[in-house]
């Protein structure tokens, strides 16, 4: 016992409680319970306060116990054990624990565990029952069409929200426990029959290498797994809605979960992926298209809107219609700095408030906005520092950069746009077609477990066509991914020959 | 691995090779809206109207100075004398946006081979900007007049040489690229729109010629210069520039004014109008045939007569069919014996038929035009009579 509390380093949430059982009269000190009537046995329960469900232990532990063993006669502690477990608790889950690094293990998630003095098994009993946080509306990706939940921080919850969505006995998990100190819980999904087992026994590799103290959150298994250590674009999905993930799984990818994130990963991970929502599924297929154009769209504008507004102002000007060169050139009149030199300020003053923005609290928000946009906006063309032009573009490429449904992709273009905005104040358009290039032939060469990035679109999928840029209607969806899930391809056996659904 | 490293940063050093040897600040160049050519004491004067942008903004103009200031310099070749305007101008001249050249009516007489080329030569200047000639006038004096309604005077000619080619067919506009290219044709001569200067032309010159309400200089189109390989010879009336636009099948609409039978007149208005020049040799001879087909509305009606009726709308086509007919007889006519200069293309024409005829003829071309037979047969439909069908005078009269 005591070694017990040398390890735990005595920390006041370990509660242990000792029962005696053997003496032949009751004691009135409640917290010793004696049972039977020659030797004396010790006997103690050991649990983590916070952790572990207190109704439960003293309903289905204590309770039972204390009264079990007013009528128990036996005196061999073995066959005490056994009685114990058999007959006493009325907890699910009931198990035998051999060693040291088991019960500390099972203590410190939530378990109790019972010894008992002269025998050298221990009996863990499931009483797990953390604070976790209720299911909420998803904040990072708010649809107006879908379901309203979304994970939480309890990997049990969020693998019951998924499990609520596909009820199939093909929807498998395989459990890992990662992070030397803290042991944190990992969950691989995956729909049986539909995912490459191939890619499956990949993440589970990769899963067993990572060799860290702690997780923490999910990002921190997305650094390990993924493909390219150097590429800045996102290779691993990740959402905190469980449509999306079920959708997904549905597609033959294989989801990760991790205890204490809402953010669950997918894997693998497309560059359309990140381009497409979930609502994107619950419209109209037509208007779904045209979101979708907009938003590759908005990706370019993104991308190069500065870079192309420094180009043309100063290498390419023949390339503007005269009136609106004259406009601007109107406001270029009098601000002192090159224009690319301008679009560098303007660009870093939009980051800067961006990230002061999100790192407020919440209520000091709204203030940082109005500085912004008094500041930058009026006053910085007022006094001539900058062009109102630019302030359009800037504009522009901030609002086209929140179009993104995913986060991880916004991030890196918001990044890549310095560098092509150098490269374009260096060389014009040649230097902004140069960087393009460079970036196509990165996101060409990258492959996510095993699977090109840029798929459907290089390698050039016909089929997969039908859900990449535009949306084909349902019924018109029939396969999955070619290359993500190889073995069961059609989503409709029963229209596929007739190509179509009713 | 080291051997890719040095790959990789011989590629990144190329592109800082380059540096930055073109970059030009929007606030560094003088953007030249429009460049004038004339020809002073056997050298060359070139005027640009640089747009000052402060004061062409749509924010209220900073002070009340003129949109636009015009720079000159004299040289041997025009090149130079583009280059000398550096020592007066500001900022580096610009001349990708010139949407105008205006050559000066002394150069033009002289022939405006060798004033083309730099501009058709040099990359900065684009190819889509017209090229006209100023009538009676210098190119320098027609720059220096500011213009109402749009600031930047060079778009004030662009834009009434477009509409008035569109809607009256008086003008003809001509880039640089279409005048090079008939230059370099044997057969045909050039025609340019010419611009001359209604007013005193040094009134024009300050701010006071835009701030009355009746302005007191203005520039107008006179019509259409004809040249005789690269020289300017003459100018053609409006109403043979028009006739000239329906034989180069540029008219998009323009109005005809017919008699009406028992007195008074008729304005149509031409919709639609499609010239086809055939050229053939009958034994030897090369003969002309014009084909036009018009579609018109009846525009304006200042007499009596019944259009609801099929006859008066036969009279009415038949009498615009003879206008139209007159007047371009005419213009051929004024052409070959005044003039002497191919402007239609009819040499290409007929070149085109049969080469082999073509070439016995070719170097008597210039005497052959002068008798050339043309035979110009008109089609005119009426297709619409407006909003109202009588005329007010109609009625009047049955009453």
């Amino acid at each position: 016992m005591k070694v017990i509390k040398n390890t735990l380093g005595n920390s006041n949430d370990i509660i242990i409680r000792e029962i005696t059982i053997g003496k032949a009269e009751k004691n009135t000190i409640s917290s010793e319970i004696t049972i039977g009537k020659s030797e004396e046995h010790a006997m103690m329960m050991i649990y983590i306060d916070g952790l572990s469900d207190k109704t439960t232990i003293s309903d289905s532990v204590i309770d039972k116990m204390m009264q079990e063993f007013e009528e128990a006669q036996d005196t061999d502690v073995e066959t005490i054990k056994q009685y114990v477990k058999e007959t006493c608790l009325t907890v699910g889950d009931v198990n035998d624990i051999l060693n040291f690094t088991a019960l500390y293990n099972s203590i410190l998630n939530g378990d109790t565990v019972i010894l008992l003095d002269g025998v050298t098994t221990g009996i863990v009993t499931s009483t797990k029952s953390a604070k976790d946080r209720a299911i909420t509306e998803p904040s990072t990706e708010s649809v107006i069409r879908g379901p309203r939940e979304s994970f939480t921080e309890t990997l049990r919850t969020n693998t019951a929200l998924i499990r609520r969505k596909i009820k199939s006995p093909n929807l498998w998990i395989k459990s890992r426990v990662i992070g030397e100190v803290t042991k944190t819980d990992v969950a691989v999904m995956y729909v049986n029959g539909i995912a490459n087992d191939k890619i499956v026994a990949e993440v589970l590799s990769r899963l067993d290498r990572i060799n860290i103290d702690g997780i923490l959150e999910s990002g921190y298994i997305e650094d390990f797994i993924q493909d390219s250590k150097f590429t800045i674009f996102p290779t691993v999905f990740n959402s905190e809605r469980p449509d999306v993930i079920a959708g997904e799984l549905l597609e033959g990818k294989i989801a990760i979960l991790v205890d204490g994130t809402p953010f669950v990963l997918i894997v693998p991970a497309l560059f359309t992926s990140f381009l497409q929502s979930a609502e994107d599924y619950y419209q109209h297929w037509f208007i779904s298209s045209f979101v979708r154009i907009l938003r590759f769209f908005g990706v370019s504008l993104a991308l190069m809107a500065p870079s192309l507004y420094v180009a043309i102002t100063t290498f390419h000007q023949e390339m503007l219609p005269t009136a609106m060169l004259i406009s601007i050139a109107s406001q270029r009149e009098g601000v002192p700095f090159p224009a690319v030199v301008e679009a560098l300020i303007m660009e870093l003053a939009f980051e800067i408030l961006r990230e002061a923005g999100l790192r407020m609290p919440r209520t000091i928000g709204p203030a940082v906005s109005i500085v912004g946009t008094l500041v930058i906006g009026q006053a910085a063309v007022e006094a001539g520092i900058v062009s109102a032009v630019m302030v359009i573009i800037v504009a522009l490429t901030a609002i086209c950069s929140f179009l993104f449904p995913a986060y991880g992709l916004s991030n890196t273009i918001r990044f890549l746009r310095f560098p092509l905005m150098i490269l374009a104040a260096m060389l014009g358009l040649f230097g902004v077609m140069f960087g393009l290039m460079m970036i196509i032939i990165h996101l060409c060469s990258i492959r996510t477990f095993g699977v090109p990035y840029l798929s459907p679109f290089g390698p050039l999928i016909l089929k997969d066509q039908k859900d990449a840029l535009v949306l084909f209607p349902r019924r018109a969806l029939l396969t999955r991914p070619r290359l993500i899930s190889q073995k069961n391809n059609v989503r409709g056996h029963k229209y596929f020959s007739v190509k179509k659904r009713n | 691995m080291s051997k890719i490293k040095t790959i990789c940063l011989l590629l990144i050093v190329t592109i800082f090779l380059s540096g930055c040897w073109s970059k030009r600040e929007l606030n560094e160049l003088a953007i030249v809206s429009a460049l004038g050519i004339d020809k002073v004491d056997d050298e060359f004067e070139v005027t640009v109207q640089i747009v000052v942008p402060g004061e062409i903004s749509s924010k209220a103009p900073t002070s009340g100075r003129s949109p636009v200031t015009t720079n000159y310099a004299k040289g041997k070749t025009i090149f130079e004398a583009i280059r000398k305007m550096t020592t007066l101008s500001t900022r580096k001249i610009y001349f990708a946006h010139t949407q105008v050249v205006i050559i000066g009516e002394e150069l033009a007489k002289e022939g405006i081979s060798e004033a083309l080329d730099l501009i058709s030569r040099d990359h900065e200047f684009r190819n889509d900007f017209n090229v006209i000639i100023a009538h009676e006038a210098t190119a320098k004096e027609v720059l220096n007049i500011l213009t109402p309604i749009e600031k930047v005077p060079a778009n004030k000619m662009i834009n009434s040489l477009n509409t008035s080619e569109k809607a009256w067919g008086s003008t003809i506009s001509i880039n640089i690229d279409e005048l090079v290219s008939t230059l370099s044709s044997p057969e045909t001569s050039p025609i340019l729109s010419a611009i001359e200067i209604k007013g005193d032309a040094t009134l024009g010159m300050g701010a006071t010629n835009v701030d009355k309400v009746k302005t007191p200089v203005v520039l107008k189109y006179a019509g259409l210069a004809v040249f005789k390989e690269d020289k300017y010879i003459g100018l053609l009336t409006e109403e043979e520039s028009k006739s000239v636009s329906f034989l180069s099948d540029k008219i998009q609409s323009t109005i005809e004014i017919i008699a009406c039978p028992k007195g008074g007149t008729l304005a149509t208005e031409i919709t639609k109008s499609k010239t086809k020049i055939k050229g053939k040799f009958e034994n030897g001879t090369p003969k002309i045939d014009v084909r036009i087909d018009v579609e018109q509305n009846v525009g304006e009606v200042e007499c009596t007569i019944n259009l609801t009726s099929h006859k008066s709308i036969d009279y009415v086509n038949k009498k615009t069919e003879e206008v139209i007919q007159q007047q371009i007889e005419k213009t051929i006519s004024t052409v070959q014996q005044t003039y002497r200069a191919d402007i239609f293309g009819f040499g290409e024409e007929l070149h085109r038929t049969d080469p082999k005829k073509w070439k016995k003829i070719k170097d008597d071309w210039p005497t052959i035009f002068q008798e050339l037979p043309v035979n110009v047969e008109v089609h005119v439909k009426t297709k619409g009579l407006g909003t109202m069908q009588n005329s007010l005078l109609n009625k009047k009269k049955k009453e």
